[in-house]
């Protein structure tokens, strides 16, 4: 195990605060709370691609970030209006 | 160890901080205005030395290119999403994100009925 891979599963326990807000906090809140999860969750599949040293893996968190832009701007649509 | 590895390593722990204070931070803050401000660091902040960790550790590679176009689609992607969530959070609240538009239409909270 080396520092990608720590690094990783250090962000991904950073996502409990986040994942509390997500699932205990009002819409709002929830939305700003899940594009930080996001955000994150991209950088631990960069970390585990470089920590277990996988290039094939690599093409996953940038299809990701594209998913995470389209993703966001839906959910803070709908939030306008209809949620 | 190399130089190198003790650099990706630093890099790594200023970026494991950089989000565990955002994620905390978004916990603790009251509304969603206040939260919007602690997302930057981990969308902005911490992808950029993300992507210098990686740099350090392995160099300019393949690898190295994908992984600086996956974490410039989150650093391009993070301030429009923050307007577009901060002009959401305002026109649920208000009824138009425009300074005083929710008088205009005779209430301050700006219902359904009174969105033009």
């Amino acid at each position: 195990m080396n520092g990608f891979v720590i690094a990783a599963i250090a962000m991904l326990i950073a996502t409990i605060p986040c994942g509390i807000v997500v699932c205990r906090g009002e819409a709002m809140a929830g939305v700003v709370a899940y594009e930080a999860i996001s955000s994150i969750v991209v950088m631990v599949l960069v970390l585990l691609s470089e920590g277990f040293r996988r290039s094939g893996e690599f093409e996953l968190p940038v299809v990701f970030a594209v998913l995470l832009f389209g993703s966001g701007l839906v959910f803070a649509r709908f939030m306008e209006r209809w949620l | 160890m190399s130089i190198r590895a003790i650099l990706a390593d630093i890099l790594l722990a200023l970026a494991v901080v950089i989000v565990l204070a955002s994620s905390i931070g978004i916990l603790v803050m009251r509304d969603a205005y206040q939260k919007l401000h602690y997302v930057t660091p981990a969308a902005l902040v911490a992808p950029f030395i993300v992507g210098l960790a990686v740099l350090a550790q392995s160099g300019l590679t393949l690898d190295t290119a994908e992984t600086g176009l996956a974490l410039v689609f989150v650093v391009i992607a993070g301030p429009f999403l923050s307007h577009a969530t901060i002009r959401a959070a305002r026109i649920r609240e208000k009824g138009d994100w425009r300074s005083g538009a929710g008088l205009v239409h005779g209430s301050r909270n700006g219902s359904a009925e009174d969105r033009p």
